[in-house]
């Protein structure tokens, strides 16, 4: 637990009276930063105490945004600099998957869904962007804190930057990746319906419940590397659950209650659907479970926040014993 | 420099940190570990931590740090020192906010600062200057406050040439500059420094300790941990001794050298006593130090003189017996070990002719030993040095309690008081 009462800065210019050869050395001074800060350590949870804790939040928020900008421009840096094709390598991804479902689907290897009007290539490299803008925002948490174990472990620094450092990258690569959407809907002529710019915010909100729900699975994830390896293997068969590469109808859903049960299960699929089909074609059946999701996205976040701010100093015990 | 104790005191208002009985408890089983530390995680996020129970454990745990209180006031600097695992890392972690005591309380008044892990945060793709701003934010510094002090800080780690070659290319020394460097411009109220000034060259070193003892005198508290003590007396002028989780000692640094020296000693004993077997033919059966006229004494000054007896028991005859006397320094090691075969000294440890055992004595005279703690260790040996019946480590434990001595280098220091003159010519 923290309180702030207020801080100050002053010249101490104070020399000690004691005489040895050591007090006698002439040394500088110095301005010392000086803070009337009472800072208590206890073994109390701050969660008793939860608008404290969520005002400390915010102010790790605020004073941890300089270190968080220092460390997204490190990041990119570093991951561009030893490069030969730079930030091709942020399109590539996509690319690649797109273009992998889309031959699968012109040799005829799956029929899945219902039919659509507009290009499959653009209608899949459209769901491709955002599933995996969904699952970076997801595995965020607990990649930021297995990245920076060192700092963690040793250093005390508003944990939160590193929060700010995980949703920059994501909001980076979702950027980037939207850029691929402007030659691909020149090239296939699809022309965008007023809707897409609901489809911004929509995505947003995407990001924020997908990264509250990592940081809900964070602290089981960094005790357990069984949870990493589980995402690892279940991710493929999460994404075919998911109507990126196939269409979901909106007379599908009514008429089969499997695949309504499959939609209303998969955490990944309303929100991202709904910003997709709106991006595509204005309207979606998507509407009612993905605003269900929309409500819950910003309170499942600060969940996430609140887990991932108590479970830290838990996790800092168990990553070097003493 | 103040050097009062806080014991003194009891006007809590001025301390710059008060830690009140604090326990910390650890699990040393991996898998246990993470299993606990799922079920503290549960309790936490229902908000029901609350302070454990004293004395409870549960399976496979124990007290890293037990029952621990000190405080500090401003511009102390304070030495944690103990054998490794004693605790005192776990105590800096807490006191910075990196992991939760279990029980107790840490309050820290004003701003805290920390230097730890040097560098941390470098990409050593990136440039040394790019990474000063890194490692400056990591540490809480803005880019504005960097800004202004940033041709300090190159001038501070002497590298102007290479600020612009990314850090791979540096040598790890020129890491660690680099790291001091930034980190020196951190002047919070409370200063925790961890096993980071056995670092760098001795020039650098030397720098650092005096931007330290700048520090302390601006009034800025220092808690530092380190094995280096024998560096400590440039810096520090109280310790905090731990072993095994609990402070043994709060006061004087000299005195905690020692009681950590003698901790050291003690350890040492213990390991040897449990090699030997536990029939033997012959033993050394006592040790004691004693003074000129043959008093058991623990305490001396540079110079005296002191003598140890040696009580040696056998089974059976042993002819042409050898004793073999190490004096030993916990921080250095031996400092001088001497034999009865060197000054041909032969003599039988026989059960027939001594039943009571045979008495040896060894007198050191003058001995120019300087301030600190002391042991023997010491061996017997038949006429072969393969014929080993026993050794006694860390025993025959004295200290040499003055005159003080001066580590700043304006007087003498060392483990020895070398016989020496200066001339003019």
């Amino acid at each position: 637990m923290k309180s702030t009462l207020n801080s100050s800065t002053f010249n101490v210019t104070e020399t000690p009276p004691e005489s040895s050869s050591l007090e006698n050395e002439v040394l500088p001074t110095l301005e010392i930063q000086t803070s009337d800060q009472l800072t208590i350590y206890n073994s109390q949870s701050e969660i008793k105490n939860p608008i404290e804790m969520f005002k400390n939040i915010a102010t790790d928020f605020w004073s941890g945004r300089e270190l968080g900008w220092r460390l997204f421009l490190r990041n990119l840096r570093g991951l561009y600099r030893q490069t030969f094709l730079g930030l091709f390598w942020a399109f590539l991804p996509p690319i690649a998957n797109t273009a992998v479902w889309v031959f699968l689907r012109h040799q005829g290897v799956f029929e899945l869904g219902g039919d659509m009007e507009i290009s499959l290539t653009v209608y899949i490299l459209t769901g491709m962007i955002l599933w995996q803008t969904f699952i970076d925002a997801f595995q965020m948490p607990l990649k930021v804190i297995n990245q920076n174990r060192g700092m963690i472990a040793k250093l005390r620094f508003p944990r939160e930057s590193l929060l700010l450092v995980g949703l920059g990258e994501v909001l980076f690569d979702f950027a980037i990746r939207s850029l691929l959407l402007i030659p691909a809907f020149l090239w296939y002529g699809v022309t965008p319906d007023f809707a897409l710019f609901w489809a911004l915010p929509i995505a947003l909100l995407m990001i924020l419940y997908a990264a509250g729900l990592g940081m809900l699975i964070m602290p089981i994830g960094s005790l357990y590397q069984d949870v990493n390896r589980f995402i690892g293997i279940a991710m493929p068969f999460w994404m075919l659950t998911t109507p990126i590469i196939y269409v979901i109808t909106g007379d599908m859903l009514e008429k089969d209650p499997n695949t309504s049960l499959l939609v209303w299960l998969n955490p990944a699929a309303p929100l991202l659907v709904w910003a997709r089909d709106l991006t595509l074609f204005g309207e979606s059946p998507f509407v009612l479970p993905g605003m269900i999701l929309a409500v819950l996205a910003i309170p499942i976040f600060l969940l996430g926040l609140a887990v991932f701010r108590i479970s830290i100093p838990v996790i800092v015990e168990r990553m070097n014993a003493y | 420099m103040r050097t009062k104790h806080m014991s003194e005191h009891s006007d809590n208002s001025k301390l710059i940190l008060n830690v009140d009985d604090v326990s910390k408890v650890f699990c040393r089983n991996l898998k246990r570990a993470m299993r606990y530390g799922l079920y503290d995680l549960g309790k936490e996020i229902v908000g029901r931590g609350e302070d454990r129970a004293e004395g409870q454990l549960r399976q496979g745990e124990f007290y890293s740090i037990r029952n621990a209180s000190f405080k500090i006031e401003p511009g102390e600097c304070v030495a944690l020192i103990g054998p490794n695992g004693a605790g005192k890392s776990t105590m800096l972690k807490m006191i910075n906010g990196l992991i939760k005591p279990d029980r107790g309380e840490i309050r820290i008044k004003g701003k805290i600062g920390a230097l730890i892990e040097l560098g941390t945060g470098f990409n050593p793709i990136l440039s040394g200057r790019e990474n000063v701003y890194i490692n400056a934010a990591v540490l809480g510094m803005s880019k504005r406050e960097v800004d202004e002090v940033y041709d300090e800080i190159v001038d501070f780690a002497e590298l102007h040439d290479v600020m612009e070659a990314p850090v791979k290319t540096y040598s790890s020394g020129m890491r660690i500059r680099l790291g001091f460097s930034v980190a020196a411009n951190l002047r919070p109220q409370l200063l925790l420094i961890d096993e980071v000034l056995a670092v760098g060259d001795v020039g650098f070193r030397m720098k650092c300790f005096k931007h330290l003892r700048t520090l302390v005198r601006n009034g800025v508290s220092i808690i530092l941990v380190t094995h280096a003590i024998g560096m400590l007396q440039r810096v520090a002028t109280r310790s905090v001794v731990f072993n095994r989780g609990r402070i043994v000692h709060d006061g004087e640094l000299d005195a905690g050298c020692a009681v950590y020296e003698e901790i050291l000693g003690a350890s040492e004993r213990i390991r040897t006593e449990r090699l030997q077997q536990k029939t033997r033919e012959a033993e050394i059966a006592e040790v004691t130090v004693v003074n000129q006229n043959n008093e058991p004494q623990s305490e001396f000054q540079t110079n005296d003189s002191l003598k140890i007896r040696i009580l040696l028991k056998s089974k059976k005859k042993i002819e042409n017996a050898r004793v073999i006397v190490a004096l030993n320094s916990p921080s250095i090691g031996t400092v001088s070990s001497v034999s009865t075969a060197y000054q041909e000294v032969r003599f039988d440890v026989d059960p027939a002719t001594h039943p009571d055992g045979r008495m040896l004595t060894l007198s050191f005279k003058e001995l120019p030993l300087l301030l600190g703690a002391y042991h023997f260790n010491i061996s017997l040996f038949g006429p072969e040095t393969t014929e080993f019946f026993h050794r006694r480590s860390g025993c025959g434990n004295f200290r040499i309690i003055g005159p003080p001595i001066d580590v700043y280098g304006m007087g003498i220091h060392g483990i020895l008081k070398v016989d020496h003159d200066w001339k003019l010519d």
